[in-house]
């Protein structure tokens, strides 16, 4: 795992993203990973008796999702400082969830260097569904 | 039968739990199935002991099963709503450190606001806001979180026109 420095990121930079195929088994894992046993996240019938098309990922998914994305780009010496995300539209059983991001601005933060980042998952029926914002603080590249 | 917002906000806006402490230490096994979930090899996390930073919640909690009262849904749950389904529109989260293997946290809760803002499915849709402080065994603040959950009854409970009881004014 390769680290990232600061002086090294460009505003617009996109981040190396990644894919995952949303199947029933990848469902159950994360029931599992996130221990979220709320129905309308495994359970079919129940989630389209409340209105919803199918059984959808859950936010603790989610957010597994876009941390890896941040940490993965950020290396070991990297530290997430912020992660915030809007859950507007269905990540459901089916789907390919792509995880994005792109660096939108770099400057300086008590003593750190800073990177904020536009981050999203999106898929093929509704686009983007889950848009959201990171700051990340990178370490110096040593002298 | 109706609903009375002004009621629900005056008796739940500002309403805060004691802290309390998670169930288990942050541990291996958990992390793992939460890094393999979404194919996170990450050696920091699966080799190193450091926590995902986005799991302190989960190990500052009681656990998402069976429901406590240190989980925020339970508390939720709680606020009577005319609707009993539940799903988590936005979430933020800072942190102050990462913690490690080994490490026990603990988490109070605040109810934010409550207010009703109608939605497609559901004219008595209600959103709530949250706050979480997540903290260390010295009581230090290692995360906040920031929650938006919205409350919404089935087509079939908008249809007949159903509120829960506890809701009802």
């Amino acid at each position: 795992m390769s680290q990232r420095y600061w002086e090294d990121v460009r505003e617009g930079e996109a981040l190396p993203g990644f894919a995952l195929e949303l199947t029933m088994t990848r469902m159950v894992q994360q029931v599992s990973g996130t221990q979220d046993f709320y129905p309308v996240h495994h359970d079919r019938d129940f989630a389209c008796s409340g209105g919803h098309p199918d059984i959808f990922v859950n936010t603790a998914f989610t957010r597994a999702a876009l941390c890896r994305l941040l940490t993965d780009w950020a290396g070991p010496a990297g530290f997430v400082k912020r992660l915030g995300f809007q859950m507007r539209r269905y990540h459901l059983l089916g789907d390919t969830m792509l995880v994005q991001g792109k660096v939108v601005k770099k400057y300086r933060q008590d003593g750190a260097g800073a990177v904020d980042l536009e981050i999203w998952a999106e898929n093929a029926r509704e686009g983007i569904a889950t848009p959201g914002t990171a700051t990340v603080h990178l370490p110096f590249r040593p002298a | 039968m109706g609903f009375d917002i002004a009621r629900v906000k005056a008796e739940w806006e500002g309403f805060q739990t004691p802290v309390a402490q998670g169930r288990y230490p942050v541990e291996f096994d958990p992390i793992r199935r939460h890094c393999h979930m979404v194919d996170d090899t990450n050696p920091l996390f699966l080799e190193q002991g450091i926590c995902p930073p986005v799991m302190v919640d989960y190990f500052a909690s009681r656990g998402a099963w069976p429901p406590g009262e240190a989980d925020i849904l339970g508390i939720v749950r709680k606020i009577p709503t005319p609707g009993d389904r539940l799903i988590n529109m936005n979430h933020e989260f800072e942190w102050m450190r990462y913690v490690r293997v080994g490490e026990r946290l603990a988490v109070s809760h605040k109810v934010v606001s409550v207010d009703l803002k109608p939605i497609k499915l559901d004219p008595l849709a209600i959103w709530i806001k949250t706050e979480s402080r997540i903290a260390d065994e010295r009581g230090e603040v290692v995360a906040l979180r920031r929650n938006q959950i919205l409350v919404h009854r089935t087509p079939e409970q908008v249809k007949a026109g159903w509120i829960r009881p506890e809701a009802a004014a």
